[in-house]
Formats: C-alpha cells, sequence, structure tokens
C-alpha cells in the first residue's frame, strides 16, 4: 500500500513538474503578420497581412494558421488587385491555412525566457490545394509572450496559381513566406 | 495625308502610356473619403457570414462598410496595425477591425463596452471549423476610420 501511494506521488509530482518547465495550454494571437516576397530581375514584389490568426498547443505541439488572403496589402493598388482577382480568385479561396506540428515541443520552454528552435511541418493550403511543408522556427520567449519567426519557399505552381506567360517574367518560382507571431497564453 | 495619321497614332501612344502609368500608380481606396456600399449592424454582417459565407463574400467583400456595433475590446499587440473587436454574436464570433498605425491615439481613447461605428473595407471572414485551434470566428474589416 506504501508503495503505491509513493509510487503515485512520485508520478504526479514528475506530471508536475514536466507542466511546470512546459508551460501546457494554449497560446494564441488574432494579430501575427505573414510578408511573402517574390523576387525577379524585372521586379521585386511584397505583401503584408497582419491580422493572422494562429495558436498553438503548448503540449502537443500542435500549431495551425488562418490567414484572409484579401487582408495581405500591396505598395500598388494594381498589384493587390491582379493578386487577388487573377491568381488567388480570393473572393472564391477566402483564406490560406496551415495545420502542423512543432516537432520538437519538448524543448521550447514557454514559461522559460531563451531562445529555442524546432521544426515545423505540417499541411499548407492555398486555393483548396494542400501540400506538405517544412521549415524550422524560432522561438523567443520573453516575458510570458512566445514570439515565432519562420521562413519557407513556395512554388506558386503547386497551389494552381496560374501566371500568365505576359508577366511571367515579373513573378518569381520561389515565393517567400516570412512567418512572425507574438503569441500569449490563452485564457 | 501621312502627317494627320502619324499625329493620331502617336496620340494614341501617349494616351495609352499616360493611361497604364496612371493604373500603375492608381492608390489605395481612401476608406476616408469614400461613401459606404452598405451599413449594417456588427450583428448582421456576423450572422450573414456565419449563415453563408460565400454569398456574404459576394455581398461584402472588398467594399467599404459602414458598422454600428459594441465595442469589446482593444488589441494593441500589433503595431503595425491596431485594432479593436467587436461582438459579433455575444459568444465566439466577432467583427476584427484594423487601422493605420497613426490612428492609434484615437484607438487608445476609445472606452470598451461603448456603442462604435466604424467604416473599413471588409476582406472577408477568418477562422475554421476544421482547424479546433482557431473555431472562433472574425469578420475583418482593414484600413478602417471612426465614424463620430
Amino acid at each position: 500500500m506504501k508503495k503505491i501511494t509513493i509510487l503515485t506521488f512520485a508520478i504526479l509530482g514528475l506530471g508536475l513538474v514536466a507542466f511546470t518547465n512546459h508551460g501546457g495550454g494554449i497560446y494564441k494571437t488574432n494579430t501575427g503578420n505573414i510578408n511573402f516576397f517574390s523576387h525577379t530581375s524585372l521586379e521585386d514584389i511584397t505583401a503584408d497581412n497582419h491580422k493572422v490568426k494562429t495558436a498553438f498547443d503548448a503540449t502537443s505541439g500542435k500549431i495551425q494558421f488562418s490567414a484572409l488572403i484579401k487582408d495581405f496589402e500591396f505598395p500598388k493598388a494594381l498589384m493587390q488587385e491582379h493578386f487577388n482577382e487573377n491568381y488567388m480568385e480570393s473572393t472564391k479561396f477566402p483564406k490560406s491555412t496551415f495545420s502542423g506540428t512543432i516537432e520538437n515541443m519538448a524543448v521550447v520552454k514557454t514559461t522559460v525566457d531563451g531562445i529555442y528552435t524546432s521544426t515545423v511541418s505540417g499541411k499548407l493550403t492555398i486555393k483548396d490545394v494542400t501540400k506538405d511543408v517544412s521549415t524550422v522556427g524560432k522561438f523567443t520567449v520573453k516575458g510570458g509572450v512566445v514570439n515565432t519567426k519562420a521562413t519557407f519557399t513556395i512554388n506558386p505552381e503547386d497551389y494552381n496559381i496560374d501566371i500568365p506567360k505576359t508577366v511571367s517574367g515579373k513573378i518569381s518560382r520561389e515565393i517567400k513566406i516570412t512567418v512572425d507571431a507574438d503569441y500569449r497564453h490563452a485564457h | 495625308m501621312k502627317k494627320p495619321i502619324i499625329l493620331i497614332v502617336l496620340f494614341l501612344i501617349i494616351g495609352s502610356v499616360l493611361y497604364a502609368y496612371k493604373m500603375y500608380n492608381k492608390p489605395h481606396t481612401d476608406v476616408v473619403t469614400t461613401d459606404a456600399a452598405e451599413t449594417v449592424s456588427a450583428e448582421d454582417i456576423f450572422a450573414a457570414f456565419d449563415n453563408d459565407e460565400a454569398a456574404a463574400m459576394l455581398k461584402y467583400a472588398d467594399k467599404v462598410i459602414a458598422l454600428e456595433g459594441t465595442l469589446l475590446s482593444k488589441d494593441l499587440s500589433n503595431e503595425l496595425e491596431p485594432q479593436i473587436v467587436l461582438d459579433g454574436n455575444g459568444y465566439d464570433g466577432y467583427i476584427r477591425c484594423g487601422f493605420k498605425p497613426e490612428m492609434l491615439p484615437k484607438i487608445i481613447a476609445l472606452g470598451e463596452n461603448n456603442p462604435i461605428s466604424i467604416k473599413g473595407i471588409c476582406v472577408g471572414m477568418n477562422g475554421s471549423e476544421e482547424l479546433d485551434l482557431l473555431a472562433d470566428k472574425d469578420v475583418v474589416l482593414s484600413n478602417c476610420t471612426l465614424i463620430d
């Protein structure tokens, strides 16, 4: 009987230590940033979205993003129009989503200030086309805020984004996507 | 006879170039000076998107919309775009409005739980039932301005 009691306390104690170290719970923001950048010798194209909805589960490492396509703002109104109407068909396909995993969640201590890295991989959906993507995320924990930065590239053709021949020289086949979000513990 | 033709062609070329240049540099919609295409309550626009997102996109997206609702909270966590949140359905539905950074002092001065009128460009509804961590929904407006 005594052995079982000691064992139970030991397991509870270990669980508590694990919980304290990793923080646990859901971290969320509705104000994440996503930038995309296309570079060619003819033209650089960049656009920003500052209202990206994203959250991760600090216990399981599950991470999700949802970004509205029409919320990407370009320096030039005409570029924004072409992006939405001709390439992304954003009235028909209003969102892009990502659902994946922070693979080494155990190393990212959300309650201990510091800088941690982990591979993040999952499924990216654009225009109803879903592809696997993987990148290394940098997690900076400071004062209860978990900042996450990650960069990866996509090829527009993989997501049924048709680029007419007349402008193909101006749009890269390697679009750089940069994610930068400050997560806070969701109550 | 040849001269007038050359002049007409030249005129057309110059006209086309000027038009293309003007289009290339046309400014973004100025929400302050643009009349709202629709005036709607926060609850009604949220219900429209929640019931039929595709139909609501056709009706509201890309248009300047005037909204009346209750200010639930201010979200100043991204200095690049201060935001406010209006009640959408009294539960897990909201209206999220983004402002230019220069609007920050006016946003800070707003009182929470008060009625508010804003104008902005509707860009859709964010959140998804397929993503369990992001199941709450926001109808999103950008480039917002406050209506006095």
